[in-house]
């Protein structure tokens, strides 16, 4: 009888872990508040989750360390992860304007090599 | 999507106009050259660093940093802000919004498109200044402390990319020339994420800014109800719905507050109220879905319960 009380207790308090989302459950968000009156988006809860899903997917494939990628998706609201589902191919990813500098010189280089153009005749 | 701006673009000239310096540069912004393909966490630490956030560009790059793409997604310059306890504040798509924060002492994070056709060289960098006389800005980018460039080739360049920039705010700071659902949207997102001792000094920012909107109440009133002090919450929704009769969400929050405040003949009544305002509506499902659950409790309201 003691044992089983204490599982009931447990039990309890193992679902108590998630209660803040629970409790919240009728009440309307700050950031659903502001962004009803910004944008005319899904706000469901459902295609939030979904996104959850995929944008977790999407980050391993796209090299993050496993390790990081829950805190990196907890930092994220429910809007941006809708907006990074399925889009994170594409969206702009600010990286290197170095890159850009290699790459003319690359071309160059071949316009050179084949004979196209002869800008490099000073260099031995 | 915003073609046809990149020629013009606002003129530097209407500085003195709007009542900012002729010539200002953030010197004591700090500087971190960035490493192959990482500008992202470089110019994030660099606003980061100048509200007051000891981080180092190598710090971030696990945060910011997609393999995949040899680059970093605005969004998650946001997140890393937020992670960071700083309000990321999007910025107008204006130039004069960004000189705005730049007279007010913010640098601006900025990104900018550099490349064409298939080497789209997207990228960021940081505005610490300009100089009105010379129709020249003042970035930190890439390797380089302090590059100075032409405001058209700039303006060409962040139009190509979107016209995106945020500034790094400090819990309950406001930016300059601060706009109600842009700052509300970014104090709600640290909320969202759990930053909820940032978010209360935004809202309360927030409150002494616009006293006469019901947002920023509804802000601190969900904080409130998410520390479990229902009669803080209930103080603050009546607050918002005295601002503004009309407001859904204060509505149905109060009847959820009220409920739990064993005042059921209460919640019964606002929950009307807000089920009458708002049909069709976005938040008519979730006004329904409040309302099956208040409507059913019997009974008068208890001992100690807030007058209507």
């Amino acid at each position: 009888m003691f044992k089983r009380s204490v599982i009931y207790v447990l039990c309890a308090a193992m679902l108590n872990l998630g209660s803040p989302m629970m409790a919240n459950a009728g009440m309307i968000g700050t950031l659903q508040a502001v962004e009803s009156s910004t944008r005319a988006g899904d706000l469901s809860i459902v295609a939030s989750a979904l996104a959850r899903d995929e944008v977790r997917q999407q980050f391993v494939s796209l090299g993050v360390d496993p390790a990081r990628v829950d805190a990196r998706i907890a930092a994220l609201t429910d809007s941006e992860l809708r907006t990074l589902a399925g889009q994170m191919s594409e969206l702009p990813a600010g990286g290197d304007a170095l890159a850009i500098i290699g790459i003319v010189f690359l071309v160059l280089m071949i316009l050179e090599a084949v004979g196209v153009i002869d800008i490099f005749k000073k260099f031995p | 999507m915003l073609g046809g701006c990149a020629s013009g673009g606002p003129q530097l000239e209407a500085i003195d106009t709007l009542g900012y310096p002729e010539r200002v540069e953030l010197t004591d912004t700090p500087f971190f050259p960035q490493r192959e393909y990482q500008c992202g966490p470089a110019a994030l630490a660099t606003v980061l660093a100048a509200s007051e956030v000891s981080v180092t560009a190598d710090a971030l790059v696990p945060e910011v940093f997609l393999p995949g793409r040899q680059g970093s997604l605005q969004s998650e310059l946001l997140a890393a802000t937020r992670s960071r306890d700083r309000l990321p504040y999007v910025l107008p798509s204006r130039l004069d919004a960004l000189l705005a924060q730049l007279a007010a002492g913010h640098p601006v994070l900025v990104m900018q498109k550099l490349g064409a056709g298939p080497w789209p060289g997207w990228h960021y960098a940081v505005l610490v200044g300009y100089d009105a006389t010379a129709d020249r800005l003042l970035l930190r980018s890439g390797l380089e402390p302090r590059q100075e460039v032409s405001v058209a080739r700039f303006v060409t360049t962040w139009d190509r990319a979107g016209r995106w920039a945020m500034v790094a705010l400090q819990p309950g700071e406001l930016p300059a020339e601060p706009e109600l659902l842009r700052y509300l949207e970014a104090a709600a997102g640290l909320e969202a994420v759990g930053r909820l001792d940032a978010a209360d000094r935004a809202y309360q920012a927030a409150v002494r800014e616009w006293p006469q909107e019901p947002l920023p109440r509804l802000g601190l009133a969900n904080l409130a109800y998410a520390r479990g002090d229902l009669r803080e919450a209930e103080r603050s929704l009546r607050a918002a719905i005295e601002q503004a009769p009309q407001d859904v969400a204060a509505r149905n929050n109060r009847a959820e507050v009220l409920l739990q405040l064993g005042c059921p003949a209460s919640a019964r009544r606002e929950i009307e109220s807000a089920q009458a305002l708002a049909a069709g509506g976005p938040h008519a499902a979730a006004v329904a879905a409040s309302a099956t659950r208040i409507a059913p409790v019997q009974g008068p309201d208890g001992p100690g319960c807030p007058a209507d």
